[in-house]
């Protein structure tokens, strides 16, 4: 059980947050408020990088949801790169794995 | 620490001689002296209340004169009337009973017209036979601690209220979310020509409405429809949507019960209704029609998915397996969203189990690190397969509360089966 | 709820003779009785009680309705004849007692069968003609000083006011006390009592009565212990020599002497 640490960073193909613990109720709107706060330029990127990402609910499902929403909004990408086995599990029952491009982790987000 | 000083100065000897002088001093100050004006009040009476004796700083006190209390007044006639009360019916009884009494708070007239919170302490004095001779009551300044107390109950009354208040809000609220919670959930099943129905809901909180749904309903004459979902998130934001995906499906399925455009509706629905609005919301759900075969009594099952595990079939054999809706999209996500269908028939001692994934999500071992899952639930259900559908839904509730703190969401469960062939009713079939 | 568990019942003395119910006042508990009960147990069957609200009566019985009047009293009485099956019983009541015996009697008029009224009063509070000894005013301070639990409040009492958990051998200590009784249901107990005017009641009482007085008592005055006497016809009035509100336990001599006299006249 450790709390939600976000991150974020720059590569060439645009910004990569990387969300650290929990993305449940308490903490997904968090990320939302983060995100916000990011500038997408229209054709590049978002990888949201889950690798270190322990727990995921419903809310935390939502916040990516939204954060693809705005990336849309700015015509750019988003991508989810190392998302954990569970998670997976999870986007594969509500159907999010044809939505979202998924990669193994960021690098291979971050390469094309 | 008087002496201690005196024995600084002259640390030899001669103390003594300092000592003796503060104690002659403090023996000036004679027993008569000591009563008249201790720093409490004194007072004797006999066995009925008349004064005997009094000391000065009573007298001080009360603002009277010794001669006209002496012998002329009893010990309630410099209480007020309340204090006099409350002596006759506690403070006599008790003192009579036990031979004293400590620390009772009354209040004490004064001659121009004040009252002085006091505590009163008595004892009788009995005689050498053993008779009661007559009373000794002291009586302390109780001012500064009335006013204590006062705050103290001042601010006791003002938390009780505030508790009470509390508790009060808190039951309405629960009330008017039990009522909200009702009207999210049909009261009860309809009774399905050729089928029995039954459901359970689990609700992780009282305070917290729950996102789970699902409803029977007949859409024409020969069929009924069913759906069950859970929408993302908790609490009054998640009723809403529960609410408008409940009634939006109903009236979906009696425009067109075709389980795909039902969920087609609900999507249409909730991505106009939340993703405008920057705060997009979804559900999962599963929508199905339930057609019987008059000539057969099986029921045939056509249902689609939007983003929700998996049915589960129960057949009277003793197996189970699940009905796969792969690739159904959460609802509400896409303005073109797909959803995934499948069709099954059930026959006598079939039963279809549709639940929230509440149930697959729990976490169970030691250390609640494990999923019961997909694997756990096909177990389970495979051990009682051939039960009718109310069996099921008993022995399912009871896992459910097996799971303890395991299971913190809301879980809804929905059992729609075909009953068996019992043996008479088969032979009257068969000719 | 079983009664005798209930009201605290106690049933003593001796159990062929007849029976006397001893009703405690407000303030206090059957405790009170302490000194009558050896006179008359030898010869009586004495059955003690607690009302709910006071003593050691199950403090979960009581319901502020019900003993808003002196009826949910007289009801408290009645069912207690009606547990042990009491026909014919002698009521001895003091104080406010004496008038809940009066409204059992007329209630049950089968389980009571005599009344002795220890310093009885139907009306506390002046009334025209008639004086019971205390202004309305007097009385609401008294109500006043109850409710705001200014009065008579132990030293002790401070940590209980507070709801100190630290030192819960205090509450146990105070409930355990005689004439210890929960603030609430004492002021409910206080206004019924207080406010109540039974004056018309006693015209209603059929059965042998005594009237026991004391020559000095705040509460009950001498000039109502007559009114009680006149209103209740063939009673017979005794006044004592003796200080204050409690005869029974000032005087028990001459209050024993005065209700076995009696208790001997009715065989």
């Amino acid at each position: 059980m450790s709390p939600l640490k976000i991150t974020a960073r720059d590569a060439t193909t645009g910004p990569v947050v990387e969300i650290i613990g929990e993305l449940d109720y308490a903490s997904a709107s968090r990320l939302r408020e983060q995100l916000a706060a990011l500038s997408l330029q229209p054709g590049r990127r978002l990888v949201l990088d889950l690798a270190g990402m322990e727990f995921c609910d419903s809310s935390g499902i939502t916040a990516l949801l939204a954060a693809r929403t705005q990336a849309l909004a700015a015509q750019a990408e988003v991508a989810l790169a190392a998302v954990p086995g569970n998670t997976l599990r999870i986007l594969r029952i509500v159907g999010l794995d044809q939505i979202f491009t998924l990669y193994a982790d960021s690098d291979a987000a971050t390469r094309a | 620490m008087m002496c201690g000083i005196g024995r600084q100065h002259e640390p030899q000897d001669a103390g003594g001689t300092t000592s003796d002088a503060v104690f002659a001093a403090l023996l000036e100050d004679s027993a008569e002296e000591l009563y008249e004006f201790a720093p409490c009040g004194y007072l004797s009476t006999l066995m009925d209340g008349t004064i005997a004796k009094i000391n000065h700083t009573l007298l001080d006190w009360l603002g009277l004169e010794r001669d006209a209390v002496v012998g002329r007044l009893r010990f309630t006639d410099l209480l007020t009337v309340g204090g006099k009360l409350y002596h006759e019916t506690h403070f006599a009884p008790l003192l009579r009973m036990r031979g004293e009494i400590n620390g009772i708070a009354l209040e004490v007239k004064q001659a121009d017209g004040g009252r002085i919170p006091v505590l009163v302490s008595s004892v009788v004095k009995h005689g050498s036979t053993g008779e009661p001779l007559l009373i000794r009551t002291t009586l302390f300044d109780a001012r500064d601690r009335r006013a204590y107390e006062e705050e103290l109950l001042r601010g006791r009354k003002v938390a009780e209220e505030a508790r009470k208040r509390a508790d009060a809000d808190r039951t309405r609220l629960q009330e008017a979310l039990a009522v909200l919670q009702q009207s999210l959930l049909p009261d009860s099943l309809p009774t399905v020509p050729g089928m029995e129905a039954a459901a359970h809901y689990h609700t992780a909180s009282p305070d917290r409405l729950g996102g789970d749904f699902y409803d029977v309903f007949p859409v024409d004459g020969k069929r009924f429809v069913f759906f069950l979902g859970d929408v993302c998130g908790k609490g009054p934001e998640a009723a809403a949507l529960t609410s408008l995906t409940r009634y939006t499906l109903r009236a979906a399925a009696l425009h067109d019960p075709d389980p795909v455009a039902a969920l087609t509706t609900l999507n249409k629905v909730l991505h106009e209704r939340y993703t405008d609005s920057g705060d997009p919301r979804y559900c999962t759900a599963v929508f199905g029609t339930l057609e019987p075969d008059p000539a057969t009594g099986h029921v045939a099952v056509h249902l689609a998915s939007g983003g929700h595990p998996p049915a589960l079939v129960l057949r009277a054999d003793g197996t189970a397996g699940y009905l796969p809706t792969p690739g159904g999209l959460l609802v509400g996500v896409l303005p073109d969203a797909r959803f995934a269908t499948a069709a099954t028939t059930l026959a006598h001692g079939d039963t279809l189990l549709l639940y929230t994934d509440g149930l697959t999500e729990a976490r169970i071992g030691e250390d609640r690190t494990s999923l019961y899952g997909d694997d756990g639930l096909l177990a389970f259900a495979t051990g009682r397969a051939d039960r009718h559908p109310r069996a099921v839904i008993q022995a399912l509730t009871g896992l459910l509360d097996g799971f303890g703190d395991g299971l913190d969401d809301d879980t809804a469960l929905l059992a729609l089966g075909v009953p068996a062939r019992s043996t008479i009713s088969s032979a009257t079939r068969n000719h | 709820m079983d009664v005798v568990r209930r009201n605290n019942v106690t049933v003593t003395g001796n159990p062929d003779g007849p029976v006397v119910v001893l009703a405690h006042g407000f303030g206090c508990d059957q405790n009170m009785w302490r000194l009558t009960v050896p006179a008359l147990a030898p010869d009586h069957r004495v059955v003690l009680f607690d009302y709910v609200g006071s003593g050691r009566a199950e403090p979960s019985a009581f319901s502020e309705e019900r003993y808003a009047s002196l009826d949910g009293y007289a009801q408290d009485v009645v069912e207690v004849c009606q547990a042990l099956d009491l026909r014919d019983a002698v009521f001895v009541g003091h104080s406010v007692s004496a008038m809940i015996g009066v409204l059992a009697a007329d209630a049950a008029p089968e389980r009571i069968g005599a009344l002795v009224m220890v310093a009885p009063s139907p009306r506390y509070i002046d009334d025209d003609a008639y004086r019971g000894g205390f202004t309305a005013s007097d009385i609401d301070e008294l109500l006043e000083s109850l409710e705001s639990n200014y009065l008579g409040w132990s030293a002790a009492m401070a940590p209980v006011i507070m709801g100190n958990a630290d030192r819960p051998e205090l509450g146990e200590e105070l409930e355990n006390s005689f004439c210890a009784t929960d603030p609430e249901m004492a002021r409910v107990f206080a206004r019924t009592t207080f406010l109540s005017d039974s004056r018309d009641d006693l015209k209603k009482v059929r059965v042998p009565t005594l009237v026991l007085e004391c020559n000095d008592d705040v509460i009950a005055p001498r000039e109502v212990g007559a009114f009680v006497h006149d209103a209740i016809a063939g009673s017979t009035l005794v006044t004592l020599e003796a200080t204050g509100h409690c005869p029974h336990l000032s005087a028990p001599a001459a209050t024993n002497a005065a209700i076995t006299e009696f208790l001997a006249a009715l065989r």
